[in-house]
């Protein structure tokens, strides 16, 4: 009877651990933000891939987005902005996200990140995304507080007025469990 | 005597081919491929490290980067003993060796420590340590994804150092047209103002004879300057790379438009002038074609001034769509 009941607890105790989950980026709207006393400018990409493993309590999530995808509205500015941030020489944005697998009811996760951009790494602590859960999709929102002097990029100038250091990055994604 | 010429045949046919299959052996030669990842401290990818592939028998040495991902990749290896040196700044060089032998790919990453280069760390970043395992590593994982598990090739992450000098020497060009094209304002605008008052004044409204006042002479030099500083301006516009595949869109489809008003005007407003000039100097009233010269100049002065504020027009006010 006590190895039945012993066995009964060990399989329990497994049942309780978590178990190794997988995700793919279903969709994804990133947005930069651009700021110059003539111009406020946004340039937007869907072309974001992503895919995230949460193993043994933690998740690790890579994104990857083309930097020539981003589209303000003006083609000129935008190969203006591919020079200056050296999108020839380093085509990608990658960026990896790792936090803890927290329980789906939490609305708000926590993540550090790794960018790399322009040809530099930036680390993001601590960073807040809110999180919303429908199904077996979640999606989730958040702003990357990435600014020019962190990826040594050169601040491009109009009239001789430079745009502003801060280079905010807005983040929606959906997230499909596989 | 048919068997023996057959048999010198056969001969001469057996040492053909003999001297043929090591020709067609080389032809058939395998080629293998050596790639890698290459990462600094706490498994963070590095990239544009060098990487120098070197044939130790031969002597023969093939060179690379590693891409913004950290992967580097050598293909049309022959098989052999290789060395294998990789070196990015602020991080200590490694050399490894490894032997190449079939036509397979194989994998060697390398784990630069830091130099004597200090790391910048942002400002009101936290130092703690960074997330453990970042590598990029070609081979799948448990617990981390990979650029390949994300369908991402090679090829996508690879820079191209041509295409970016193209997009710098652009956009060097394309500063100095829009500084110029703002400088050539100045003259222009002068020259529109000057123009009413560039008649040579005759006496009690008599025919003029000889057209030299100051004013004239002033208006002519203005226009003098304008022009050349606006053909000047379109040169580097002109010469500019372009880059292929990009369609126009926004505000710089205007901008480009009005050229076709103010660039024809440009020509044709100085050839007026001359004409009226010649005109005046001939003690004749400016008639015909040549007293559209005005006209022509302020079509052309205002089509200028629109193009370059349709390039500096406030972001959320897009009338031009």
């Amino acid at each position: 009877m006590k190895k039945i009941l012993l066995a009964f607890l060990l399989v329990g105790l497994a049942a309780l651990a978590q178990t190794d989950t997988q995700w793919a980026l279903e969709q994804s709207t990133l947005t930069y933000h651009m700021s110059h006393p003539m111009h406020e400018v946004d340039g937007v990409s869907h072309a974001a891939k992503g895919k995230g493993i949460c193993h043994a309590g933690q998740c690790d999530f890579l994104i990857a987005v083309p930097v020539k995808s981003f589209d303000s509205g003006d083609s000129n500015r935008d190969l203006h902005m591919i020079e200056d941030v050296r999108g020839a020489q380093f085509p990608m944005v990658v960026v990896r996200a790792h936090f803890p697998d927290v329980s789906a009811t939490s609305p708000t996760i926590y993540a550090d990140l790794d960018v790399q951009f322009a040809g530099q790494t930036a680390q993001y602590k601590h960073l807040a995304f809110e999180r919303v859960t429908r199904g077996n999709q979640v999606q989730i929102s958040g702003t990357i507080p990435a600014t020019c002097s962190d990826f040594k990029i050169d601040r491009p100038s109009f009239l001789t007025v430079p745009i502003k250091n801060e280079i905010p990055v807005r983040i929606e994604m959906t997230w499909r469990q596989m | 005597m048919k068997r023996k010429g057959a048999k010198i045949v056969f001969g001469r046919g057996v040492l053909a081919l003999s001297l043929l299959i090591p020709s067609l052996s080389s032809l058939a030669q395998v080629a293998a491929t050596l790639s890698g990842a290459i990462t600094g401290s706490a498994g963070r990818v590095v990239s544009s490290a060098q990487v120098s592939v070197k044939n130790v028998q031969s002597g023969k040495s093939t060179e690379t980067q590693s891409n913004s991902a950290g992967i580097y990749s050598v293909p049309n290896l022959t098989p052999g003993d290789y060395e294998v040196s990789v070196a990015a700044q602020g991080l200590a060089s490694k050399v490894a060796r490894i032997t190449l032998t079939g036509d397979e790919q194989q994998t060697m990453n390398f784990n630069l420590n830091a130099g004597s280069a200090q790391q910048e760390i942002p400002p009101n970043k936290s130092t703690a340590a960074p997330p453990a395992d970042l590598a990029n590593a070609p081979s799948a994982s448990q617990t981390s994804p990979s650029l390949q598990d994300l369908g991402i090739t090679p090829k996508q992450t690879q820079g191209n150092a041509q295409m970016q000098e193209m997009l710098d020497k652009r956009t060097h060009m394309l500063k100095v047209h829009q500084t110029l094209g703002l400088i050539t304002a100045i003259p222009m605008v002068a020259t529109v103002i000057t123009g009413p008052q560039a008649k040579a004044k005759g006496r009690n409204g008599q025919i003029i004879t000889e057209p030299t006042t100051a004013n004239l002479d002033f208006h002519i030099a203005l226009g003098s300057l304008t022009t050349g500083l606006y053909w000047t301006t379109a040169y580097y516009s002109t010469f500019a790379p372009k880059v292929s595949g990009v369609t126009p869109k926004g505000a710089i489809r205007l901008h480009r438009a009005l050229e076709w008003v103010h660039g024809p005007g440009m020509i044709l407003t100085p050839v007026l002038g001359i004409m009226a000039y010649k005109q005046e100097n001939a003690g004749e009233k400016v008639h015909g074609v040549a007293s559209q010269h005005g006209t022509v100049a302020y079509v052309t002065a205002i089509a200028y001034g629109a193009s370059i504020v349709s390039i500096s027009w406030p972001i959320h006010l897009k009338f031009w769509k």
